[in-house]
This record gives structure tokens, C-alpha cells and sequence, in this order.
């Protein structure tokens, strides 16, 4: 299992430090401008801000010069999306890619368990996605105290945890997804939807109040951003990775259950689920 | 059971409502270098990734020295060493690196000086990444992590695919020596030459069946040969065609006649001392019409 991981994380070095240096410069960036921001009046702006607008992006455009309100929404609201939509990519691909390009077909030779392979892959991809938020925060830590930010290393690291359990929870069902659909590609394109489809309905839900309805059985409803620095919701904390726990238990139940593709994407299988298929078949 | 090293019997397996497998039975002899054949899309990748436990037959049993692949399958990829015929390797690796994990797979128990043996013999730069060598230098990649431990048991499908005729004489060495180590080798081809050179047996899978198990000799003999007669006065060939396996093919004026003759030739022979005959031609027939005959005609 180790040597998977290993090899997970040596395969994402490059994204590691892409991804690490791109959120810490910008993180970096934030924090530098926090301390004007801070000193600017921002009434007179956000009241020419279109009502549905202030809405869409809630309290935090209200409280922006506050430091969780700054983070919320410069940073924690668009990286749900942004690492999230790499999480999912690489969660669909985490196994299924490897099959499509071949690779699997010879790996799976020698002598490691399915088991011992799919949790070590999970546990690399793990590492990888707090590696990169590890790398975020340090760049939000180490120069906080200049930029009066006001907050210890402990508060900044709260909504990470909300981050990282929306990353797993999708990234997850991103890698039982791929079991089930015929290509990584799908169930990619799939998740992401979904994704992306949940942010926006987040948004819309504080302009339409019919969309709240549905909005509260979405994961992003559990998700606090940057107002986790006041206090983590820990309750749904341990329901988003519970849930993704059981997506990953479910992939891994799918992977041992099914037959390796020599390599290529798959088929969608649909004649397999018409009931009484064979029946119908043999009548004809 | 225990005198073989692969025991396939009643081997069954369907791709959604298309039957690959219509109930394979293999036996393959510890120590021996078999060679499995067969056209494209006859089930030979499928009934080596059924022992393999890739993928999982509807009916029938496999055991790899007496061990069911199905119920310990670490087992049995320990004992192995396998080539895939699509052979993918991680590009962005070097050679050694990407041997190295293979090697980390099997728990580093390998000697990395038989690895470095193996890439020398083959004129394989371990160095080199992936990404950069040939396909002939991938398929050396492949070979080398196939033979490093030493298995017990060689699958290898198209051992050969993309290498100079010099390297496959490398190959054929290497797979030599192995048997001499004490493995058994079975390997599927399309080059009937190395089949002829290589094989103790051979197995010719067809339509998901096994369709034949010989000695390349055997089935050599086996072969139908065509034979020209030119008599000297013009002879009815048709009283030739009573004997059992004789076919005739064409006739001319009664002074030329081409047969097809299956098995020995010495029934023909004897028929044909009663007869003026003035020459007699055979073409000695290779394993390639041999198996064009089992690739080209319905089984059974």
C-alpha cells in the first residue's frame, strides 16, 4: 500500500508544486492587500452593487473589511470551485485513467491486492489535497502578522477543514463515478457539473427563495468558507466526511467487484439494466 | 495437478451477450514453453487475463500451480511474470525508475544486478526516459520486468512485437534460459517461425475453443500436403480419391493430376506402382498453412 503512495504523490509532484505555488502567491497577494482594505470605507461601493449581486455572494460582502469576511469571499468561496473542480479531475482519474491508458493491466500483476492498490492510491490523493491546502495556509499563516490579519495560525486553519471535506466528499464520488460510467471523462465532466451546479445554486438560493428548499440537501450548504475562522460547524463537518468516506468505500467495492479493461474507455451498458432483457431477446 | 503449472478447464466468460470463452480446456506442464495461438479476437488475451484474474470467467477452473488466481491472486502474480500485449508504461518515468517500482511491487526482493544483466543484453539504456525509446525499446522495458524475479511462470503475449531479428534471437535465448531455471513459459504469437524455433507445444485457440494441442512436428505432420503426378499414358485420377484422405484438386487430360493428401503419403504411394508414372512432385507444407487452415475453417 505504501509503495502506492508513494508513487501517488511522486506522479503529483508537478501538481503539488503548480497548484502550492499558484494558491500561495495568491494567498500571498491577499494578505498584502488586506491592510488597505481594511482602512477603506466600503459602504459607498457596496451600495452601488447591484441588490441580487450582494445577495449572491451573502454576508461576506457586508462584512469584506473583516478579516473572515475578506477571506470568505476573496478566497474560500471561489476555491471551493477552483481546487475543487482538481480535485475531481484527478479523483475520476485517480484509477480509472490509469485503465483506460493500460497501465492498470500490468500493474495489477504483480503481487499487490485490488485493496491494498485503490488505498493507497486514496491515501495519495489525500496527501496530496492537504499538501496543496498545506501550502495555502502557510502562505496565509507565516506573513499574517505583518498584514494584521489579526488571527492565529489555528483560526486561519478552521475553514480548510470545511475545504478539504468538500474536496473529498466530490473528489470521492468523482472516483465512484468513474467505476460506474464508461470513461473518467464522464464522470469528470459529471461531478464537475454537479459541482458547479451546487455553487451556483448556493448563490441564487439567497435570491430565490424557492431554491432554498433544495439548496438545503446540497453538500455546499454545509460549507462555511471563511466564516469557519469564527467557529467550525462541526456536526456537518463529520457528515461531509462521513460522506465521503462512503463514497470511497463504494469505489473501492466497485473496483473489486469488476473486470479489468485491457485498455480504452467502456461502454455504457445500458441493454444490461432493461429488465427481462433476456427474456425479450429469447422471445425474439 | 500438481505436475502442471496452468490447469484450465471449462473456461467460460461473456462481454455483456458475447461469449469469448466457450469453455477452455488447457493444461500446461510445468517446466514447458507453450505456445498459444490463434486469430485475432479468438480469446487467447482474454483466457490469459482470466488467470490472471483481471477479469472473471462465468464458468470453469483455473489453477496456477494448484492455486485458484480468483481466491489468491497475490499468490499467483508472485509466481508470474507477465507481458501484456498492449504494453503501457508511465512516460514521464525513467527506466530504471519505473522498473524500480515494479521492483518496490514485489517488495524489493529482486537482485537489481540480474535487472541491469537483463537491459545490457537487450542494449537497454535504463537511463533513458520512457517517453523518448521506440516501441522496440518499450517491449525490452516490458521484457526485462516480465523475467527480473525470476518467476516461475512466464504469460507473455507477443513476446517479440517490434523487435529486430537479432533481439528476438535475445528473446528467444532469455526464455531458454528461463525454462533451464526452471519456468514455464507460455506465450502467445502470430510469428509462426518463433512458434516453430520456441515452443515444446502448442495450443490453437479458435472461436473461444481450443481447437488443437500438439508438438509443432506433430502437427507438421499432420499437415495436407498437395501433390503433382504426371503419368505417362493418361490415367483416370478419380480411381485415386477411394483411398481415405486423398482429395483431388485438378486434373489434364488425364496425364497431370494435383491431390490433397492428408497425413502420410504412403497409401498414395502404393496405389500409384501400378501405375506409369513419369514425376512426382510435394510441396512440404510449414506451420503457416497449418494454421491458416485452423484460422481460416469453422471448428470442429
Amino acid at each position: 500500500m505504501f509503495v502506492e503512495l508513494d508513487y501517488t504523490i511522486r506522479r503529483f509532484r508537478g501538481q503539488i508544486i503548480g497548484w502550492g505555488l499558484g494558491l500561495s502567491l495568491f494567498s500571498l497577494l491577499l494578505v498584502s492587500m488586506y491592510s488597505d482594505i481594511k482602512e477603506i470605507d466600503l459602504t459607498a461601493f457596496t451600495d452601488s452593487y447591484p441588490q441580487e449581486m450582494m445577495a449572491f455572494f451573502g454576508e461576506s460582502m457586508l462584512e469584506f473589511s473583516t478579516p473572515h469576511g475578506y477571506l470568505d469571499l476573496e478566497f474560500f468561496n471561489f476555491m471551493i470551485l477552483i481546487v475543487g473542480i482538481f480535485a475531481v479531475g484527478n479523483g475520476a482519474n485517480l484509477i480509472v485513467k490509469d485503465e483506460e491508458e493500460g497501465l492498470l493491466d500490468l500493474v495489477l500483476a504483480y503481487p499487490i491486492s485490488r485493496s491494498m492498490f485503490f488505498w493507497g492510491r486514496v491515501m495519495g490523493y489525500v496527501v496530496v489535497l492537504m499538501l496543496i491546502l498545506l501550502v495555502s495556509w502557510l502562505s496565509l499563516v507565516l506573513p499574517s502578522g505583518s498584514a494584521s490579519l489579526d488571527l492565529s495560525p489555528g483560526e486561519l486553519l478552521r475553514p480548510y477543514w470545511g475545504l478539504l471535506g468538500q474536496l473529498l466528499l466530490f473528489g470521492s464520488f468523482a472516483l465512484f463515478l468513474s467505476m460506474m460510467v464508461p470513461s473518467s471523462r464522464v464522470a469528470s465532466m459529471i461531478t464537475s457539473g454537479l459541482l458547479v451546479a451546487n455553487y451556483l445554486v448556493q448563490g441564487l438560493s439567497n435570491i430565490n427563495q424557492d431554491l432554498e428548499k433544495v439548496v438545503k440537501y446540497t453538500p455546499l450548504q454545509a460549507y462555511q468558507g471563511g466564516y469557519a475562522i469564527l467557529g467550525i460547524d462541526t456536526d456537518w463537518l463529520i457528515i461531509i466526511f462521513e460522506g465521503a468516506l462512503l463514497f470511497f468505500l463504494l469505489a473501492w467495492w466497485r473496483f473489486l467487484l469488476r473486470d479489468l479493461r485491457v485498455a480504452g474507455e467502456g461502454g455504457w451498458k445500458l441493454r444490461e439494466l432493461i429488465p427481462f432483457r433476456k427474456k425479450l431477446s429469447a422471445l425474439s | 495437478m500438481k505436475d502442471y503449472a496452468i490447469t484450465i478447464e471449462g473456461l467460460e466468460k461473456y462481454y455483456g451477450s458475447f461469449k469469448a470463452l466457450h469453455g477452455v480446456n488447457l493444461m500446461v506442464k510445468r517446466g514447458e514453453i507453450l505456445g498459444f495461438l490463434g486469430p485475432n479476437g479468438s480469446g487467447k488475451t482474454t483466457t490469459i487475463r482470466c488467470i490472471l484474474d483481471h477479469i472473471r470467467p462465468q464458468a470453469g477452473i483455473i489453477r496456477v500451480f494448484g492455486i485458484n488466481p480468483q481466491s489468491n491472486p497475490r499468490m499467483v502474480h508472485a509466481l508470474t511474470g507477465y507481458l501484456p500485449g498492449e504494453l503501457r508504461l508511465e512516460d514521464n518515468f525513467r527506466v530504471n525508475q519505473q522498473l524500480r517500482y515494479f521492483s518496490e511491487l514485489r517488495g524489493n526482493q529482486l537482485e537489481w544486478s540480474y535487472v541491469e544483466e537483463l537491459a545490457e543484453r537487450l542494449n537497454l539504456d535504463i537511463s533513458r526516459t520512457i517517453k523518448n525509446l521506440s516501441s522496440g525499446n518499450k517491449q525490452k522495458v516490458g521484457i526485462v520486468q516480465a523475467l527480473m524475479h525470476k518467476p516461475d511462470l512466464l504469460l507473455l503475449d507477443e513476446p517479440t512485437a517490434g523487435l529486430d531479428p537479432l533481439m528476438q534471437q535475445e528473446v528467444y535465448r532469455l526464455l531458454r534460459e528461463a525454462q533451464a531455471g526452471g519456468s514455464t513459459v507460455f506465450f502467445s504469437s502470430h510469428i509462426l517461425s518463433e512458434v516453430e524455433v520456441l515452443a515444446e507445444r502448442v495450443a490453437i485457440i479458435r472461436n473461444g475453443l481450443i481447437v488443437e494441442e500438439s508438438t509443432p512436428n506433430q502437427l507438421t505432420e499432420m499437415a495436407i500436403r498437395r501433390v503433382k503426378i504426371r503419368f505417362m499414358e493418361p490415367i483416370d485420377p478419380i480411381l485415386f480419391t477411394t483411398l481415405e484422405g486423398v482429395k483431388l484438386i485438378s486434373s489434364r487430360n488425364g496425364l497431370e493430376a494435383i491431390f490433397e493428401v492428408e497425413g502420410d503419403l504412403d497409401r498414395l504411394i502404393k496405389k500409384l506402382s501400378g501405375f506409369p508414372v513419369k514425376d512426382l512432385e510435394t510441396a512440404s507444407h510449414s506451420l503457416e498453412d497449418i494454421f491458416l487452415k485452423y484460422y481460416q475453417t469453422e471448428p470442429g
